[in-house]
């Protein structure tokens, strides 16, 4: 049985589902629940529908006042009236991920054969079933073919699973700062991240939060490192320089010097707040075991016959996700003759710029979504 | 139309699988979706990008000299390199790999070597006058960085075996018989039809 109600914990709806569900590693589970918020008014014919969907640290917020920031949505500057992803014309929908922390079921939930909180009793995750999740979504509210779906990073991985698996339900895909699978110091950089998390003391091997505690500091850490990576060495560079933080003269101590360390820790401890550590662990994980080549090529009739567009962007200064993986995506739907097109956006923000003002990047995606008939 | 396009848009049959190489705003592409012939472009201009992509045709933007390695072999029927030829790194190179790309290269370019030109050079004693693509160009900044005639290209395709189908002088939107090398002094286009096999 399936039921939207409206979310009480966070603006919005959930879809409550109570079934199983089959997952990739082969567990299942039952009586999930979906969190997503939507932007824009659905038509009759139900095909203005976009579905976006959001990076590691994400959520079903990406336009208006986020209610967890009390900021801007993270794509406000993509989605909303006017925006590329004009809310005036098109229906869009954003759902917190699978084993996310902002509504939708994750580790942090409690399962329901135990009644106690998952933990690591949650079934590991992957990219597909987070898609799967989505597509229940987009049925329960009774819409055939989205105009597109749209993501960066790992949103981007998940765009590429809904073409892969649901060829039929799409008519365009924009991966936006993407690839094909995670690269091998992109795993070593998450792997770096969980241990942080999980030698941390506070973490109690998953179960903090039955002893009212959090592993803080390990997911700080983590949060420094993969910061690291959504940057450029310029941007860094052009931000900080080796500025120093309200002084004059070194410190010859450890304490915090450069202004690139406050900020550091400031992006660490502030992420604390609004994120969970064993969600970090699960969603990390999904995007190392993604490697979504293999299903492209095995479902190329579909994605064929169904004409989806693909559209395939990557920045300049990206080396989380470089160039060089984006025109990997573009050569594999080449190589299955599937309608293609890819843009290179200059610019020397790092892998984040897709969060930023970046007016090439909005203009390209605008036109082609203007494209998309 | 560009009469280039006009001997194009008959060439090629349709249902056909096109590669438009330097597509800019993306007229060949568009004219010959309408014919039933898909074809994906490659420009190197953004705003060219863009302007394609609001129409709804594929693009990829992209420096050619540095990216044809990226498409995968036998994927077109047919390659386009109009007016592009003669701004390209390593024309050979770039005409290798699109053997290899796709059966069919149609390329069309300005001879370089007509009389007219040659006059204007000899009366000037300026390369300008050869190398110009646009009225800004000079010899130092021009794109046009290898100039060729019609005897010249002919040379190139025996060296890189490939097959001439037709040739046609694009400004008279005529076929030249087999037998026949277009006038290298007297043609202004011309345009190639090669085979790989």
């Amino acid at each position: 049985m399936r039921e939207i109600t409206e979310n009480k914990e966070y603006p919005g709806f959930l879809l409550k589902c109570n079934e199983h569900l089959k997952l990739d590693s082969g567990k299942s589970i039952s009586n999930f629940q979906i969190a997503y918020q939507t932007y824009g008014k659905l038509n009759e014919q139900k095909d203005n529908a976009i579905l976006i969907c959001h990076a590691l640290t994400g959520d079903q917020f990406p336009a208006e006042e986020s209610p967890i920031t009390k900021k801007n949505g993270w794509w406000d500057l993509m989605v909303g009236p006017d925006r590329p992803i004009d809310t005036n014309k098109y229906f869009v929908i954003c759902s917190n991920v699978l084993g996310g922390c902002v509504g939708t079921t994750g580790p942090n939930d409690i399962n329901p054969e135990t009644s106690k909180i998952y933990g690591l009793d949650f079934p590991t995750i992957t990219i597909r079933d987070m898609v799967r999740v989505q597509k229940i979504l987009i049925d329960e509210l009774k819409i055939n073919k989205l105009v597109s779906v749209i993501g960066g990073s790992m949103g981007a991985m998940q765009v590429l699973q809904w073409a892969a698996t649901y060829p039929e339900s799409v008519k365009s895909i924009i991966s936006v700062a993407g690839s094909l699978k995670h690269s091998a110091q992109n795993i070593a950089f998450d792997e770096a991240g969980r241990q942080s998390i999980m030698l941390d003391p506070k973490w109690h091997n998953g179960q903090y939060l039955d002893k009212d505690d959090k592993p803080e500091n390990g997911l700080s850490v983590a949060r420094m490192i993969a910061h690291i990576t959504y940057l450029s060495e310029k941007a860094f560079q052009n931000k900080f320089g080796r500025n120093l933080q309200e002084k004059k003269d070194l410190s010859f101590g450890f304490g915090i010097d450069f202004q690139v360390e406050s900020y550091l820790r400031y992006q660490g401890r502030s992420f604390v707040d609004r994120f969970d550590a064993n969600s970090y662990l699960y969603m990390t994980r999904a995007m190392d075991y993604f490697d979504v080549s293999e299903e492209i090529q095995k479902n190329k009739e579909e994605i064929i016959n169904n004409e989806v567009r693909f559209l395939v962007l990557s920045f300049t200064s990206d080396w989380l996700f470089p160039t060089k993986e984006s025109k990997e995506i573009v050569s594999l739907l080449n190589s299955i003759g599937s309608n293609v097109s890819f843009a290179e956006v200059v610019s020397d923000r790092g892998h984040d710029s897709f969060l930023l003002d970046e007016p090439q990047f909005f203009r390209v995606s605008e036109g082609f979504l203007k494209g998309i008939k | 139309m560009r009469s280039d396009y006009k001997i194009i848009l008959d060439l090629i049959p349709e249902n056909s699988k096109v590669l438009d190489i330097g597509c800019s705003d993306g007229e060949l592409i568009s004219l010959l979706a309408d014919k039933n012939i898909s074809a994906q472009g490659v420009e190197i201009n953004q705003e060219r990008v863009i302007s394609c992509l609001g129409k709804g045709l594929d693009v990829i933007h992209g420096d050619i000299n540095l990216m044809v390695e990226d498409f995968p072999h036998n994927q077109f029927d047919y390659c386009i390199l109009t007016q592009t030829i003669q701004a390209v790194q390593k024309p050979d190179v770039l005409l290798n790999t699109l053997k290899k790309v796709g059966k069919n290269i149609i390329v069309s370019f300005n001879n370089s070597a007509r009389l007219s030109k040659i006059v204007k050079f000899l009366l000037s004693g300026s390369f300008d006058s050869l190398l110009k693509k646009s009225d800004s160009d000079q010899w130092y900044n021009t794109d046009y960085i290898h100039p060729c005639s019609i005897k010249d290209f002919r040379k190139l395709t025996l060296d890189l075996d490939l097959r001439i189908i037709g040739t046609y002088d694009v400004i008279n939107q005529k076929k030249f018989t087999n037998d026949r090398i277009p006038s290298n002094l007297f043609c202004k286009e011309v345009l190639f039809h090669l085979t790989n096999d």
